[in-house]
């Protein structure tokens, strides 16, 4: 029997149906190539977890008409910013209207398990072909390294394609495989983030959150008495008829500290300023997954000869902005079109798959990871942002619009006091040329 | 007994630590839909012998669905069903004494929010 016969063969294998995957299908079936979307799930999105906010600009990059396309997006986040949470206030620094309110929104806040679903879907409808409920578990190369297909954990389950775009997710363990990445990421680098899906009536959302309808939504990063001083960040979003709260914290300062993440998601629950907003609502939904906040220098290498890396498996996150979902979708399509000019000239070898990289380099996710190389390690040694600086702005807001029948300058001092005893001026000085420095990328 | 070269165990400040309020972790865990593969675990120890001499066990608190637990006998137990694949331990292990699969095709967590 001539085995070569029966092999079941595709000009492209892409392994993970999520943001990167579903992309990087779409691209290459719209442009006519037989691919084979291989998800390990009982279906798209099963298997993931974020925030969070999806991004338009990314989906309208793949998709112009998207919204005709009835994406299952909960609300346009119409306001978005920062709250920093004392020891019982809280401080809310947040954009409203402008630009945020300005034509198409900007971005949606977003349930990962129907959004991936849909956007498994717009890749099928161009041609992809989904393999659901299969796990790819090694490649198939020839002597030489060239990966030319998959092994799956389904009987016979060999699949073989020149090109295979490896969108597996946080733990890279087929990207390890290819050598691609020599280690696991540390532990440092890693933010366990875990959430929970609060339902709530729409009316009781809008009138918590100061929101006039189901067409206006948050999207807030929480800092300060969050993650008890540490490395981390709390998050809320208002979708539709639930809420998604949750937070991040480094996996390395669970593991040393010996935190149980849900006793630090409960407590950031129970704050005197949160507790009211989820007060009344019921659980829907609890879960964790980790994020690559490493950035650039934990980055693998992109690319060997027929296959390719793409989303939180090369750890396209950025930190800071909460960036990661658009920066998948958009490496996604560049993965595609990668696959597509191999195919253009029938040569799968590392110097054609360097296209990838190359437009990388072009695109905003490079970039953006080389300009925030810094960033987590900025975070890690600076944990008065976390800390020391939401609570000094809680304390300084509360002192200055209180009347205490005292003369101001008293107040100004007492206010700096309240400063100077946690961080020297000088001290205080540096952490913000640090955090400039990290976020310019200098 | 080869030790993540960057694991430090550092202290919360006990009032600090007493913020933390206990959480019961079942009810949190109801709200998971899961597809449990009863024939095949994804997760086990490795080398019981290395948990025993660890004086850390990060596993018993880091994991967010609480998988891991000690037994009567003071052995790690693995509650594989309650694994969400989020892979701290994995990575987290300061001994890497944690055996690490996906599963099989299908099986495990399935969100249904996401």
């Amino acid at each position: 029997m001539n085995t070569t016969d029966e092999r079941i063969r595709f000009d492209v294998i892409v392994v993970g149906a999520g943001l990167a995957g579903s992309a990087a299908a779409m691209v290459a079936a719209r442009a006519g190539l037989d691919v084979a979307l291989i998800e390990r799930g009982q279906k798209p999105g099963g298997k993931n977890y974020f925030g969070g906010a999806i991004y338009t600009h990314a989906i309208a990059e793949l998709l112009p008409d998207f919204m005709s396309r009835r994406p299952p997006f909960e609300r346009p986040v119409t306001e978005a910013g920062f709250w920093f949470l004392g020891a019982d206030g809280l401080t809310r620094v947040t954009v409203q209207g402008g630009k945020l309110a300005d034509g198409t929104p900007d971005a949606y806040t977003t349930l990962r398990a129907p959004f991936d679903l849909w956007w498994a879907e717009q890749a099928q409808k161009e041609g992809a072909f989904l393999i659901p409920k299969t796990t790819v578990v090694d490649f198939i190369r020839e002597p030489d390294g060239q990966v030319v297909g998959v092994k799956t954990d389904r009987p016979q389950g060999e699949l073989y394609a020149p090109v295979v775009i490896i969108c597996e997710g946080v733990n890279n363990l087929l990207t390890q495989k290819l050598g691609l990445s020599e280690h696991d990421l540390e532990p440092a680098h890693l933010a366990l983030g875990i959430k929970q899906v609060i339902a709530l009536p729409p009316e009781t959302i809008n009138a918590r959150f100061g929101l006039p309808d189901g067409d206006h939504g948050l999207a807030a990063s929480v800092l300060g008495n969050v993650s008890l001083g540490l490395p981390g960040m709390g998050f809320v979003y208002t979708n539709s008829k639930t809420l998604s709260v949750g937070l991040g914290v480094m996996l390395a300062t669970l593991a040393e500290y010996k935190l149980k993440p849900y006793e630090v998601l409960e407590r950031y629950l129970k704050h005197p300023a949160i507790a009211p907003l989820v007060a009344g609502g019921q659980l829907l939904e609890y879960g964790g997954h980790l994020i690559p906040e490493g950035g650039y220098h934990d980055m693998p290498k992109l690319y060997t000869g027929g296959a390719l890396v793409a989303g939180d498996a090369a750890a396209m996150v950025n930190a800071l902005h909460w960036e990661g979902t658009n920066m998948a979708i958009i490496a996604g399509k560049l993965a595609g079109e990668t696959a597509l000019e191999a195919h253009g000239r029938s040569d799968f070898s590392q110097r054609v798959m360097a296209g990838y990289a190359e437009r990388l380099k072009q695109s905003f996710i490079l970039q953006d990871l080389k300009q925030y190389r810094r960033f987590s390690q900025f975070l890690d040694t600076h944990p008065e942002f976390m800390d020391i600086y939401p609570t000094f702005l809680n304390d300084a807001l509360g002192d200055f619009f209180t009347a205490y029948g005292r003369p101001k300058k008293e107040l100004f001092k007492g206010i700096l006091g309240s400063l100077t005893r946690r961080r020297s001026l000088l001290g205080a000085a540096g952490d913000l040329i640090s955090m400039g420095r990290a976020v310019l990328g200098w | 007994m080869k030790r993540n070269d960057g694991f430090e165990a550092k202290e919360l400040p006990a009032a600090l630590r007493e913020t933390l309020p206990d959480v019961y972790v079942d009810d949190l865990l109801v709200s998971i839909k899961y597809f449990i593969d009863e024939e095949h675990p994804h997760l086990w120890i490795e080398d019981h012998a290395i948990c025993a001499r660890c004086q850390y066990k990060p596993c018993l608190d880091f994991c967010p669905v609480n998988v891991y637990t000690l037994a009567h006998d003071g052995k790690i137990q693995v509650a594989y069903q309650a694994c969400v694949e989020c892979g701290s331990c994995r990575v987290g292990c300061p001994y890497g004494n944690i055996s690490w699969q996906l599963p099989r095709g299908g099986y495990g967590v399935a969100y249904k929010f996401g």
